[in-house]
């Protein structure tokens, strides 16, 4: 269950450029949280900006009743959040949405995140390894300054193959190109988990279907309220079995969703859909 | 401390309710907040079937507001009253159903089927979308299109009617009194302020279905000078919407005139606003010595009027 209330900030780490890792103190998300749900957090008590703003948790940790995201100031939010100071006060509500689903024995998992789509991907990481999973990140951004997150993540143990479109570091391309390569190389049962610009996104749900592996997204539309009121968020998913498409919260009843249910922009219907009506 | 109002013969113990569409269908919010903190809930607007809603993007954020075009997405009035209702009827709150149409037929017969629901104390009559291609803002843009829509619920149901009007129109008032004269109990106002923000980047509106409606703190002088035209329009009481986000903004709404406020955008900046609301507002009634909210509504001193005493309304 969801809890909404004040939150103070209790650490600030600048990790280069417009990038912040924030640590807030929230007991229930911290307790609670799974890889994959997000907090709805505005800084200070103030009436402007009006919205709150969702992000993903990065790491959460019960024994200090704290949580911590990864933050990057590009609007007025993200930037109020960014400039809080220690002590200072936030409005959070969470707990919040569905997370990624366990990853099933004997199966590799392949997390891809695009730039500060990431995010998940440390509490994700971290959790696969507890259970005696395997986890290989590729991580991707245009330059080394989108990758600010590499060598903690690669501190904290996972497997990173990061790309950068102009070469800075890792694979030069798109991070489907080291995905792809992988996959070719590879036999094991694989699952993929996508966080990233919704171009990316579509790229891995395309290559999931091609080879016939099972891939879960975590989408990010402007949200509202965070708890499946302003109806705000929506996005088009249809399972195998609809006859169409239906609207569904980001918030509520995502934001991780199965990448072969998603109709993505320019479709219109899943693959998931398109895969039921090729075998009737 | 009395907080309790009557609007129009729906009894609040409260004068602080949810607007429709910025709390769902209440039930959203249960085990995160006690629901009977509020007065009431006005739930999201319903047809009598289910609807889809715009395109996505559905919001955006602008200074100080929120433009939206949602489209009036819902379950559809029979999904409610089987479904939502046995639940939300356990809360001790008053329960208002936000009434849509495509047609003024369709408007009767949500109308009739909430008349038989047992456990809907009122209904606002949504003639004030900006949303929608049919219905909604067409009702609402017209005083004799509202008189027809009032009039065609008033025949089916005894429930307090709240027709909520729309701010999109150049004399508030015409509407106002036009809702009067077909049975309306109270009025809501007002609706959302049609608005269009444009992605420079691409040149295409930023909300998919291309214009949408403001609400939030940005609105609020206009929905107060609103609601206060049509406080002195019309002998019924109104419920003030707009913006409201602290005690001190409803308070606004309650000296211009209103009886009650909504809520709405604040819902999802804060959905614990009730209660902190709630305490402002008595240790406002302490400090101005009253003793009940009531003694607050219609005492507006206006420049160049007589000192008004407290108008409208059955409280």
């Amino acid at each position: 269950m969801p809890a909404n209330r004040t939150s103070s900030l209790i650490g600030r780490e600048g990790i280069g450029g417009a990038y912040f890792l924030l640590t807030f103190r929230h007991a229930e998300t911290a307790r609670e949280a799974r890889p994959g749900q997000f907090v709805m957090i505005k800084a200070g008590l103030s009436a402007e900006p009006p919205l709150r703003r969702p992000f993903s948790i990065l790491e959460a940790s019960p024994e200090r009743e704290s949580f911590t995201l990864f933050v990057k100031a590009i609007g007025p939010g993200s930037s109020a959040l960014c400039t809080l100071p220690i002590g200072g006060v936030a409005q959070c509500l969470g707990p919040l949405g569905h997370a990624f689903s366990a990853l099933p024995e004997g199966t590799e998992a392949l997390l891809v995140g695009g730039g500060y789509g990431v995010a998940p991907f440390s509490f994700l990481g971290a959790e696969i390894g507890r259970s005696g999973g395997r986890a290989r990140l590729f991580y991707g951004g245009r330059t080394a300054a989108d990758l600010p997150l590499l060598a903690r993540l690669r501190e904290q143990g996972l497997d990173v193959a990061p790309a950068t479109e102009d070469g800075s570091v890792g694979t030069s391309g798109q991070v489907t190109v080291p995905l792809q390569a992988h996959l070719d190389a590879q036999a094991r049962p694989q699952r993929l988990y996508a966080c990233g610009p919704e171009a990316m996104m579509h790229a891995v749900a395309r290559i999931a279907a091609a080879r016939g592996l099972e891939a879960e997204v975590s989408l990010d539309p402007w949200m509202g309220c965070g708890m499946g009121t302003c109806l705000g968020c929506v996005v088009r998913v249809q399972g195998p079995g609809d006859a169409r498409w239906k609207y569904r919260c980001a918030c509520t009843e995502g934001p991780v969703f199965d990448a072969a249910r998603v109709v993505w922009p320019g479709e219109t219907e899943s693959r998931a859909r398109q895969a039921a009506g090729a075998r009737t | 401390m009395k907080l309790a109002v009557e609007v129009g013969g729906l009894r609040l113990k409260n004068p602080l309710l949810a607007a429709s569409g910025t709390f769902g269908y209440g039930v959203e919010y249960e085990g995160l907040i006690d629901l009977a903190t509020l007065g009431g809930i006005v739930s999201k607007g319903l047809y009598l079937e289910p609807r889809d809603g715009a395109p996505p993007p559905r919001i955006v954020e602008t200074p100080s507001g929120l433009l939206n075009a949602i489209g009036l997405q819902g379950i559809g009035i029979h999904a409610f009253v089987a479904d939502v209702l046995p639940r939300l009827r356990k809360h001790d709150t008053a329960l208002v159903v936000n009434v849509c149409g495509d047609t003024v037929e369709e408007y009767a017969e949500v109308a009739r089927v909430c008349d038989a629901a047992p456990g809907i104390a009122g209904l606002e009559i949504n003639i004030s979308c900006p949303n929608v291609k049919q219905g909604g803002m067409a009702f609402g843009g017209d005083p004799r299109m509202t008189h027809a829509v009032v009039a065609a619920v008033r025949a089916v149901t005894r429930l307090p009617l709240i027709p909520k009007l729309s701010p999109n129109v150049a004399d508030i008032a015409v509407f106002a009194r036009a809702a009067e004269e077909a049975g309306a109990d109270a009025l809501s106002c007002i609706n959302t302020l049609l608005g269009l923000a444009i992605d420079v980047e691409t040149r295409r509106p930023k909300l998919g279905f291309g214009t949408g409606g403001l609400s939030g703190p940005a609105i609020r002088p206009v929905a107060v000078r609103m609601a206060w035209q049509a406080a002195r329009a019309v002998r019924i009481p109104v419920i003030g919407i707009g913006g409201i986000a602290s005690a001190q903004d409803a308070l606004e709404f309650l000296i211009a005139g209103c009886h009650a406020v909504e809520i709405g955008t604040a819902n999802f900046v804060d959905p614990g606003i009730y209660e902190r609301i709630l305490g402002e507002l008595r240790a406002y009634l302490e400090r101005h010595g009253n003793s009940d909210i009531r003694e607050v509504v219609g005492t507006l001193e206006y420049p160049g009027e007589p000192k008004q005493c407290q108008i409208g309304g059955t409280s």
